[in-house]
């Protein structure tokens, strides 16, 4: 088995925003998700239209995948593994209500935990490998039996990862690179650590 | 010759509640499109390939208990994995049999019948989980008594055909010797106006590869696939070979297919790679062929640029069945089988004009001829393009 090593993490979590454990950004508790994302995307000073157009869930997928590589992912066989619990429940429940009246095509395309994929793969042009798996919890076995798979199967030489969560506007994203080379040893206990930080 | 074997399958759509009654109504050009009866709809006027049975006419085919929470799609699995195992040499599936089932809808209609009474009825709250696709695979597996590698792939309408794949990757790598794989969608009030608002549903029975095509006609189905091992086959009757597949991204667009086909490209391409076959060797395609002016040409550039010069004979089955979403991939794998079996071609129904774009002809009336490789796709949402490649045993 390839020893492998994860490169760059980020968190988006309680109103903040972290790379590599460095605090980025801090907004108010209280501040309303849509605002939170909006204010991300100027202080970043990104340019991406599309964003506007994406559900919440895309826009947390979206806005991680930028911070973790600063816009940039050189391989384009990287491979996308992504995860979460509540799948697009939101935009499902959003787009349910819509019915009521009159079905919103826009609600109705991010349906669907994939599109996630579908937004980070268009932005960076990736026709590469990508899954969105659907948990209980945050499975950093699961992660790293399957990551460390795709590699030793030379199906990949570089991944992006990420568990971002959505539901009741309660978000939780967590997105990391893994590589064969360079950062923190890829395995369990290091990622739930990453995951988990016991100390900020 | 490689590949994972076909060793059973079961079907059930609007054109047959079994293998012979496809048969039949594919062999003599008799869709299932019509308007929605048992769906509860306001679209009444909407062209659906609906099975026309309620859940309580299939649960008493299938005897289940008054106070089953099963939801629609699983009710169709049951039957379609019942008649693979009525087929099968067994009375109930080995301990060791594994379920991969592809589903785009899950429990929406569960929840879309009860969403109003969870408050009140207690009786109902039952189905507040029944909304997870996981819950209605569980529920197919409970009811075979399926208790090893379970599993639910949802990739809108790649899913029965990325469950495809998962099994005969499973089986190549030794993980499991025998695995059920396939999907079931049902329709819903969820699927039916999301369609309809993306304005891609037509009002008329879907012309796919048509030039004047307007839209797809959504359906529901279920069909499944007993996938062997090479060394269960003893004595067993294949009826073929799952030897290539492949999966790619288009990253074009949310729900739309890029206009080079670039997903598709790449799919095809893997596929064949897989099944160490040039594009020469491919007898018959099973195209996705929704009937969407978007889909139709995007998949044509794709297979232009596969095959170039030598595209073999395609149709798109979709204008018997309705477009089955996480059904699709399954439905038409059991379509590409009957082709090889019986050597025939499956027609494309309503066509009458190439597109201008790409002049491509398919094949709009029965066929027959010696089928001894499909290629299938399956273009899911998401940019999720799957690719398969079935092949005749011997």
């Amino acid at each position: 088995m390839k020893q492998l090593f994860i490169r760059n993490s980020v968190l988006i979590r309680n109103s903040k925003v972290l790379k590599n454990g460095q605090l980025l950004m801090q907004e108010p508790e209280d501040l309303q998700l849509s605002k939170f994302l909006k204010n991300i995307y100027k202080e970043r000073k990104l340019k991406y239209p599309k964003f506007f157009k994406m559900d919440r869930l895309s826009k947390l997928g979206y806005l991680g995948a930028e911070i973790l590589t600063n816009g940039q992912i050189e391989d384009e066989n990287t491979a996308l593994f992504f995860a979460n619990s509540a799948s697009s429940l939101q935009t499902d429940e959003a787009y349910a209500e819509s019915m009521e009246e009159f079905p919103s095509p826009s609600l109705f395309v991010y349906t669907l935990p994939n599109i996630l994929l579908g937004e980070i793969s268009i932005r960076h042009r990736l026709n590469s490998e990508n899954i969105f798996f659907v948990f209980q919890d945050f499975d950093a076995g699961l992660f790293v039996d399957y990551v460390s798979t795709l590699f030793s199967q030379g199906k990949t030489e570089n991944a992006l990862c990420g568990w971002v969560n959505l539901h009741n506007n309660d978000y939780d994203v967590f997105l990391w690179e893994i590589a064969l080379s360079g950062g923190i040893d890829f395995n369990e206990e290091e990622l739930k650590k990453l995951y988990l930080p016991t100390h900020e | 010759m490689k590949g994972v074997a076909v060793t059973g399958m079961g079907i059930i759509s609007a054109i047959g509640r079994n293998i012979e009654e496809t048969q039949n109504s594919l062999q003599n050009n008799k869709d299932g499109i019509s308007f929605p009866e048992i769906l509860p709809t306001i679209h009444k006027s909407l062209p659906v390939g609906e099975i026309k049975l309620s859940n309580r006419e299939i649960s008493e085919l299938l005897d289940l208990p008054a106070d089953h929470a099963c939801t629609r799609s699983s009710l169709l699995a049951m039957l379609a994995i019942n008649e693979l195992l009525e087929k099968s040499i067994w009375p109930e599936f080995p301990k060791d049999t594994g379920f991969i089932s592809g589903t785009s809808i899950g429990g929406i209609d569960k929840t879309e019948e009860h969403f109003f009474d969870f408050k009140d009825s207690p009786e109902y709250r039952k189905y507040i989980q029944a909304q997870h696709p996981g819950y209605t695979t569980e529920k197919i597996a409970e009811y075979f008594g399926l208790g090893g590698t379970v599993t639910t792939i949802s990739t809108a309408c790649s899913s029965a055909a990325n469950a495809i794949m998962m099994g005969a990757q499973l089986i190549e790598s030794g993980k499991l010797k025998r695995v059920i794989v396939g999907g079931s969608d049902c329709l819903t009030k969820f699927t039916l106006n999301g369609f309809n608002s993306l304005k891609i549903l037509s009002q008329k029975k879907g012309r796919p590869f048509d030039q004047d095509r307007d839209g797809l006609n959504l359906g529901e189905a279920a069909a499944y696939l007993l996938l062997e091992a090479e060394d269960c086959l003893a004595g067993k009757s294949i009826l073929g070979r799952v030897s290539g597949f492949g999966n790619a991204n288009d990253a074009f667009h949310q729900t739309a297919s890029s206009e080079d086909g670039e997903g598709a490209f790449q799919a095809i391409s893997k596929a064949l790679k897989k099944a160490g076959l040039s594009p020469v060797e491919i007898d018959y395609i099973n195209a996705h062929g929704t009937g969407t002016s978007n889909n139709d040409l995007s998949e044509s550039m794709a297979l232009k640029r596969i095959f170039e010069d030598t595209l073999p004979a395609f149709s798109s089955t979709k204008a018997f069945s309705g477009h089955t979403l996480g059904a699709a991939g399954a439905v038409e794998a059991v379509f590409s089988l009957l082709s090889i079996n019986n050597n025939e071609i499956y027609p494309n129904l309503n066509f009458k004009n190439a597109m201008v774009e790409t002049n491509l002809e398919p094949v709009i009336a029965i066929q027959e001829n010696d089928i001894r490789t499909v290629l299938s796709n399956s273009f899911g949402f998401g940019g999720n393009c799957t690719s398969l490649i079935f092949q005749k045993h011997g």
